[in-house]
């Protein structure tokens, strides 16, 4: 146990003493700055409501947005639903919650795409890479199974990711701080459910989002690790899985209409399409079918990784 | 049989259809020093892979220290350490990091040991440099202290004096007799510079094609052998006359010296004969490069089939 965690700490070692790893940290930061300093300049997107005249403000609010549907049809669904969901603030008397780092976090909590883009880059390379530099030689003529070598750079994709996905969450809650405040400790928000709208918490609402966040990074993750260990090539486990990743709700929408468009990967990833007010991938998706087809996934990923990276002869370049 | 640090019993690769190993077959004592030589293609670098675990065995199988490298690769692996092809590193790391990285995946490797190998292979000025900014001949030394970390019973070691100057070659070669003869280490060498061989080695086992066509101790044939001696002597052909009626030896004239093939017990009567004779002698020598000779002989052209 103890040699695992020496080679856990090698691999950590060898992804953060290089400059590379750390750029795309800075990058990441920069991009969630970006993403607060843009919603503060937009006045619109953060609104604030007055103790005394909320109700007012909402009615006026309601009859632009009545004024904009008529002159811009395309707006009608989205205009619509905000409007909706400002009734719903006036007939139950709720004051609408003001635009804290809370609501920055969960408005923005689509930005952990950019660790899921993060954590493909180091899976992609964390096999791939001892290949090109020639250092796999060196590395399994110790007295470690192949499997140990290949579990200690499994775990450290995992713990990248992980880490990786706090740190930008923790991010977007400091730079949503500054910018935005804290505000209340415990604020609740109001989602519309298959049962209308509702009031719920809404930092219960971002750590659901960020666990549903960070299956889609693991399956990912485990995707680019396991072209990497099968190819031993880092230019194309990234690219692929990039790719995939990109493209993953047109394939979804462009396949939709055939039988087996429900055994695609990414028809499933995406598991906070079952939280209130998101739209299905597919129409007759279950929370419990996505679950099994992840699953059966991510054991073909395992599978293929740890049989070609066990049994395959480390020849030449 | 149990002196054998590492033994080769009917090794051979298959890829696809075409045999590239064919059954090798010899061991190798502790303390010994064993050449590994062939022209390219001829399976060395195969060999070597199989013997590390890094290819699998198509028939037959590895030994190191008893414990099979198929079936016990751990315990095998443990006694060996090993540069295959280029010693390459991690060129982000500096030395020392290199070291400490492949020492944290072998138990019993202290700090203590780690400057005891960098010490032994002179690498102490540049170990906290940055491995891309090494020359080939100090990653050759890095490559070296890795393979020496965890104090191996067997190191194979694939051109090690790769890249090296000729006095780091000759450095290399004199740690390399010292960890044999003081260690009691077998070591395996690959190469394609014979002169390098010839001096390193105790062994040297010739392999074309997949076989092993020769295994040859080094200076052995030296003593009990005839072998060509130049002797640089005036007046040249009184000494020519001596040679014939005393020894009956024919001799020849070649480069301003007189050549001919003898034992190696009768050069000093030969010496002392032409002494007496009022024969004036500046040098003499004894033709070597006959292990090279006898490479080409073996192997023909270096030809990959």
């Amino acid at each position: 146990m103890s040699r695992m965690l020496k080679l856990i700490q090698n691999e950590q070692g060898k992804i953060f003493i290089r400059k590379s790893t750390w750029i795309m940290y800075i990058i990441l930061a920069v991009l969630i700055l970006g993403s607060a300093l843009l919603t503060n300049s937009l006045d619109g997107l953060k609104s604030e409501y007055d103790e005394d005249n909320w109700r007012e403000e909402l009615k006026q609010e309601n009859a632009q947005l009545q004024k904009e549907t008529e002159e811009y049809e395309d707006f009608e669904e989205y205009n619509n639903s905000v409007i909706a969901k400002n009734n719903y603030y006036l007939e139950n008397d709720i004051q609408p919650a003001p635009y804290t780092a809370w609501t920055f976090v969960d408005e923005n909590i689509s930005l952990l795409s950019i660790v899921s883009l993060l954590t493909i880059i180091i899976a992609a390379g964390i096999v791939a890479n001892e290949f090109r530099w020639g250092t796999i030689k060196l590395l399994l003529i110790r007295p470690i199974s192949r499997s140990g070598i290949l579990l200690s750079k499994y775990i450290t994709v995992l713990l990248f990711a992980l880490y990786t996905a706090l740190f930008a969450l923790v991010l977007m809650w400091i730079f949503g701080a500054i910018f935005f405040g804290i505000g209340d400790w415990n604020p609740s928000i109001v989602v519309e459910g298959e049962d209308g709208f509702k009031t719920i918490s809404l930092i219960a609402n971002i750590f659901t989002s960020f666990g549903f966040k960070l299956v889609n990074l693991v399956m990912m993750a485990t995707f680019a690790f396991m072209i990497s260990a099968v190819f031993r090539n880092s230019s194309l486990a990234i690219g692929v899985a990039i790719f995939l990743m990109m493209g993953a709700s047109s394939i979804v929408s462009f396949f939709a209409d055939k039988e087996w468009a429900k055994y695609i990967l990414f028809a499933h990833t995406d598991l906070s399409q079952y939280m209130d007010g998101n739209f299905l991938m597919l129409e007759d998706n279950t929370m419990g079918f996505s679950i099994a087809v992840l699953v059966v996934y991510y054991a073909i990923f395992m599978l293929l990784s740890w049989i070609v990276f066990t049994k395959r002869d480390v020849a030449g370049q | 049989m149990s002196s054998a640090a590492m033994e080769l019993v009917n090794l051979k690769k298959t890829i696809g259809k075409k045999e590239i190993i064919k059954g090798l077959s010899f061991s190798i004592p502790k303390g010994e020093v064993f050449g590994f030589i062939g022209p390219n293609g001829a399976g060395k670098t195969t060999t070597i892979r199989m013997m590390v675990g890094l290819m699998s065995i198509t028939e037959g199988d590895v030994l190191i220290q008893g414990n099979s490298i198929k079936s016990n690769f751990k315990d095998a692996v443990r006694e060996v350490g090993a540069i295959v092809e280029n010693p390459e590193m991690y060129p982000f790391l500096t030395g020392w990091q290199n070291l400490k990285h492949y020492a944290r995946m072998m138990p019993g490797v202290t700090k203590e040991r780690i400057h005891e190998v960098v010490k032994f292979i002179g690498l102490e000025k540049a170990i906290n440099e940055k491995v891309g900014r090494y020359s080939l001949g100090m990653r050759q030394r890095l490559g070296i202290a890795q393979a020496l970390l965890h104090n191996p019973s067997v190191l194979i070691l694939d051109e090690p004096t790769n890249g090296l100057d000729p006095a780091g070659i000759r450095e290399i070669r004199d740690h390399i007799r010292k960890l044999a003869q003081e260690e009691n280490v077998a070591i395996i060498i690959s190469s394609h510079l014979l002169s390098e061989i010839e001096q390193m080695c105790d062994r040297i086992g010739v392999i074309k094609n997949g076989e092993i066509i020769k295994i040859q101790n080094v200076g052995e044939e030296t003593d009990n052998e005839e072998v060509i001696h130049h002797i640089e002597v005036t007046p040249m052909d009184k000494a020519m006359k001596i040679l014939n009626e005393n020894f009956q030896l024919e001799s020849i004239e070649l480069d301003g010296n007189l050549s001919f093939r003898c034992k190696k017990e009768q050069v000093p009567e030969v010496v002392k004969s032409l002494v007496e004779n009022d024969c004036d002698i500046y040098q003499v020598n004894v033709a070597k490069g006959t292990l090279e000779d006898q490479f080409f002989e073996l192997i023909g052209e270096n030809t990959i089939e």
